[in-house]
């Protein structure tokens, strides 16, 4: 089972073209960790203001820190900059004196806006978090952190972080850091990468591509490719051939509830052809790659919430 | 009543010189931007699309495999009988499989349009649209556009603004060599946006373009995009480093000699966490750039009065989806802060709803009422129900975005098939900037 595989892991990473469903399929990888008796974190990076994934597991917006929704499932937004005023907390233990660093202009114009520095604290908090142990057995805090990356192009830059840091900072704690998240995200025995896409060309490309480099160029391992978003068949071939034979000849006629037959011929023909570019890119994605597929439904809900998490849920503990 | 934003986001790409179009992820900014391209160089403007998006979505959506570095023209001929020569329309139009019908009417030189197949009726084709694809006659003698696509490098970006300011040959090459420029410059978040700043600035002043259209990364991404230059400015600072890095090196050797205190806990943080060697390097870089940075000052005001000025506008594309309309909502808010030119909304992928009756489908014919069995009927009626709900919840998170910005939009509806190359693009410019559909006329009036 593939849910096996990956719970097997310590680091989930999921990452995708903007817009295919991340944070949806990351709440429910979390959910799915979480029913095996698994103590699941999931961590997104992002600004507060439009993080999801606690949204979708029915909690408000929440600010920088953990927050356990239910007993050992939690949630994380982190956001960059927030996370490395609180490495200068933590270093600069004296509140005034990091107050003072954290105003001084050299912070906001040097700190602030070094390139990747904060993309590398942010995965240092993930690398500590992995490590973070808790109670007299000294177990693991969390057996899975699950990361929702940010979006493909940004989010291979993201990964590739530590590699440029370990190479541009040779000697002392920054530098051993980004070696040692390196090996975390390297270790195929603790770190899995998932690649997320959607059944449309450019998603795939980008899934694709994305998956070559983040291999080559960071050297991660992927484990899985989730297809979000699919059209399944709701009709036997039987009846697609009659739709498709009503279609053409116009056929009129009212069906109960008084819609026209026209209208709803119309409808699903719009969904057969999608249910046709589903097959397609599950037929090529399989080909491209020898990887486990794993496909989640479209959903025609507005509100995407804890019930529809859920369900996704139950599809991956299948797959 | 306000313009409709079809007339204003089509004056625009008549008259501007930059069209930066930016939005959340997933919501067809890719192809907005191409298809913005394809529309203004078919009405005659020489049009550069660039990408800035580190992941290769604009070739795909042109129908490459790889996009270039530097500027490449694109073949329009396939698109449009109006652009290019006699031979080339031909062979548009073998290509199109309409040879006969179009030769047959070659007489009419007025505008028409035809449908190239009915979608729908045959099987779909994912490589590319069989949706209709309108042909618009250009006048004899009309002036002809051009499209021309590029991807960034930043790393070649950035070489050549150093190239341009640096002093001396040493100087060049000491930022060049420089370790932390070669890792900084290449590959980490957040140079992308800078460097991207730059090129808008450098391809804005060429000549061969009337119009350059940006395609930025997603919206968060796009925010650190407007914000770019002024970051990196306060990053690259010398008076920063005067006050800092500068007295800790120029002795050749280390000294804390820092004035307050803060700068003392800072710069041992900095020793403590990130090595001697490191300093070394950016120190050396940081020496290196200051000879540049007046130069680089100035070509980031220049990016900011560019970005405010009239010449400049930023079309918002949206999704009707719940997150990618808060998004969009944000970056509105950001745009208006920032005082930066505003031109028009566009909806992507918008559900024809299938209660309302669609706009120029053929009439019924009067057939027999069929019948259909239980099962169909119910598997029929479960597709209806499905898209008919998620058209009204797309409805509603149009409303707030039209309501919350005040803004007219501009909603293309789903396409029934991926768009990737001219022919998709050139269908998309038609449904948003074509001609007026009855029912979106009297929505307006409404």
């Amino acid at each position: 089972m593939l849910i096996d595989d990956l719970l097997a892991r310590r680091l989930v990473v999921l990452s995708g073209k903007g817009g295919v469903g991340k944070s949806l399929v990351g709440a429910a990888l979390a959910v799915a960790a979480h029913r095996r008796g698994k103590r699941v974190l999931l961590v997104e990076v992002d600004t507060p203001a439009v993080a999801e994934a606690g949204r979708f597991l029915g909690a408000g917006p929440g600010g920088g820190a953990e927050r356990e929704l239910r007993p050992g499932l939690s949630t994380l937004n982190l956001h960059p900059g927030a996370v490395m005023e609180e490495y200068v907390r933590h270093t600069v233990r004296a509140e005034f004196l990091a107050r003072r660093v954290l105003d001084s202009p050299l912070y906001h114009r040097f700190f602030a806006a070094a390139p990747g520095l904060k993309e590398l604290m942010t995965l240092g908090k993930v690398m500590t978090l992995e490590e973070g142990r808790s109670g007299w057995s000294r177990n693991p805090r969390y057996d899975l952190i699950v990361l929702d990356a940010p979006a493909t192009g940004h989010g291979l830059a993201f990964l590739k972080v530590p590699l440029a840091a370990a190479e541009t900072v040779p000697v002392g704690p920054v530098g051993s850091n980004a070696r040692r998240i390196l090996d975390l995200l390297r270790d195929a025995e603790r770190t899995a990468l998932v690649v997320v896409a959607v059944p449309e060309e450019m998603a795939v490309v980008e899934a694709l591509e994305f998956h070559r480099m983040a291999v080559e160029q960071v050297g991660m391992t992927a484990c899985a490719l989730v297809l979000n978003a699919c059209h399944e068949r709701r009709f036997t071939k039987a009846q697609e051939s009659e739709v498709l034979r009503l279609t053409a000849e116009e056929a009129t006629g009212t069906l109960p509830g008084g819609v026209s037959l026209s209208a709803a011929l119309d409808a699903a023909r719009r969904l057969l052809r999608r249910e046709r570019m589903t097959r397609f890119y599950q037929g090529r994605l399989r080909r491209a790659l020898a990887l486990p597929l794993v496909s989640l439904p479209f959903l025609f809900q507005e509100q995407i919430g804890p019930a529809q998490v859920e369900q996704m849920a139950d599809r991956l503990e299948a797959a | 009543m306000k313009a409709s934003a079809r007339s204003v986001l089509a004056r625009a790409l008549a008259e501007r010189r930059v069209v930066i179009v930016c939005g959340a992820g997933g919501v067809g900014k890719t192809t907005t931007a191409a298809a913005l391209a394809v529309h203004a160089a078919v009405q005659g403007r020489r049009v550069l699309v660039c990408t800035i998006d580190p992941s290769r979505r604009l070739a795909t959506s042109l129908g490459l495999q790889k996009l270039p570095e530097k500027p490449r023209r694109l073949d329009l001929s396939q698109l449009d009988g109006g652009l290019g020569a006699q031979p080339q329309r031909a062979q548009a139009e073998r290509f199109l499989g309409r040879e006969r019908a179009i030769h047959s009417r070659a007489s009419d030189s007025m505008d028409e349009k035809r449908e190239a197949g009915a979608p729908g009726r045959s099987g779909v084709s994912p490589q590319g649209p069989s949706a209709g694809i309108h042909f618009r006659r250009e006048p004899p003698n009309a002036p002809s556009g051009e499209a021309w696509a590029m991807t960034l490098d930043t790393k070649r970006t950035f070489d050549a603004l150093v190239e341009r300011h640096a002093g001396s040959e040493a100087a060049r090459r000491r930022i060049l060599d420089n370790r932390f420029y070669q890792k900084v410059s290449a590959a980490l978040a957040g140079s992308h946006e800078f460097m991207a700043m730059e090129k808008l600035l450098e391809l804005s002043a060429d000549e061969r373009f009337d119009l350059v259209v940006l395609d930025t990364p997603p919206t968060r991404h796009a925010l650190d995009f407007l914000e770019a230059p002024d970051r990196m400015m306060g990053f690259l600072d010398a008076s920063v480093l005067r006050w800092f890095l500068k007295p800790y090196f120029a002795a050749g050797r280390l000294t804390l000699k820092v004035a307050t205190r803060a700068g003392r806990v800072a710069l041992g943080l900095v020793d403590r966490y990130l090595g001697l060697r490191f300093l070394q390097d950016l120190s050396e870089f940081f020496l290196a750039f200051e000879s540049m940075y007046a130069g680089f000052k100035e070509r980031a005001a220049a990016v900011h009065v560019l970005l405010r000025g009239q010449s400049a506008g930023f079309v918002l594309v949206a999704s009707p989806a719940r997150v990618a309309v808060d998004e969009a909502l944000y970056f509105y808010e950001r745009l208006r802060e920032a005082g930066m030119p505003f031109v028009a909304t566009v909806v992507n992928r918008v559900h024809p709803d299938p209660a309302e009756p669609a706009a120029g489908r053929p009439r019924q014919r009067k057939a027999a009422v069929a019948h259909v069995d239980t099962d169909l009927a119910r598997a029929l009626l479960q597709a209806y129900d499905d898209l008919h709900r998620l058209a009204r919840a797309e409805r509603r998170v149009i409303t707030r975005l039209e309501v919350d910005t005040g803004e007219p939009l501009l909603l293309v509806p789903e396409l029934e098939s991926d768009v990737h190359d001219l022919r998709g693009l050139a269908h998309v410019a038609e449904l948003m900037l074509g001609e007026e559909t009855e029912p979106a006329k009297k929505r307006r009036a409404r």
